[in-house]
């Protein structure tokens, strides 16, 4: 189980970050502001997700679910805030 | 106190992801392109994932296996953009 986890949370922590580079890339070859939206939003999920490898692999002894939370939701408010004001240019 | 924050959080990000799903599904509606849905239906997996996360417990082992939800979710964003980039179909470009 413990090793399930490591497994999981690494995968996710990876892919996330993946998808903030591919992201990142796209906005700097295209110049579209919802992509700067979006990546900003990748890079809040992906300090999420390390900091769930942290607290839940690392030190399992922490509790960082409200930094956890406010990492993602904060990601999430770029990409709303995109979506309210940049998404129709 | 804690805890209060702790759902209240929880509660606004599932939201947050509702939300960023409806919006990618109005972009496929309107554009047609696959990345959009690809996209609305991944951001759907994390809210469903952070709501699963809230209904057991940060302490329950099965959150360990919710935790697939998001895995699968960022993988399929991960594969659209990377499809996106590389498709020569119109419907599968970026529309940038």
């Amino acid at each position: 189980m413990d090793l399930f986890k490591v497994v999981l949370y690494s995968v996710s922590a990876l892919t996330c970050l993946a998808c903030m580079v591919l992201l990142v890339r796209q906005y700097l070859r295209h110049r579209v502001r919802l992509l700067l939206w979006t990546a900003l939003c990748f890079g809040g999920l992906t300090l999420n997700n390390a900091l769930v490898f942290f607290d839940l692999v690392l030190c399992p002894s922490c509790d960082l679910r409200i930094a956890r939370l406010v990492a993602s939701l904060a990601g999430m408010l770029f990409l709303l805030y995109g979506f309210i004001w940049d998404a129709e240019s | 106190m804690t805890g209060s924050l702790h759902d209240f959080l929880g509660g606004a990000l599932t939201l947050s992801f509702l939300l960023a799903g409806v919006y990618f599904l109005r972009f496929w509606r309107k554009t047609g392109h696959r990345l959009f849905m690809s996209f609305a239906f991944a951001f759907w997996l994390l809210a469903l994932n952070q709501l699963l996360i809230l209904v057991f417990g940060i302490s329950d082992e099965r959150t360990a296996y919710v935790y697939l939800l998001r895995v699968l979710g960022f993988l399929i964003i991960l594969v659209a953009v990377i499809r996106a980039n590389l498709s020569s179909r119109p419907e599968d470009r970026p529309p940038f």
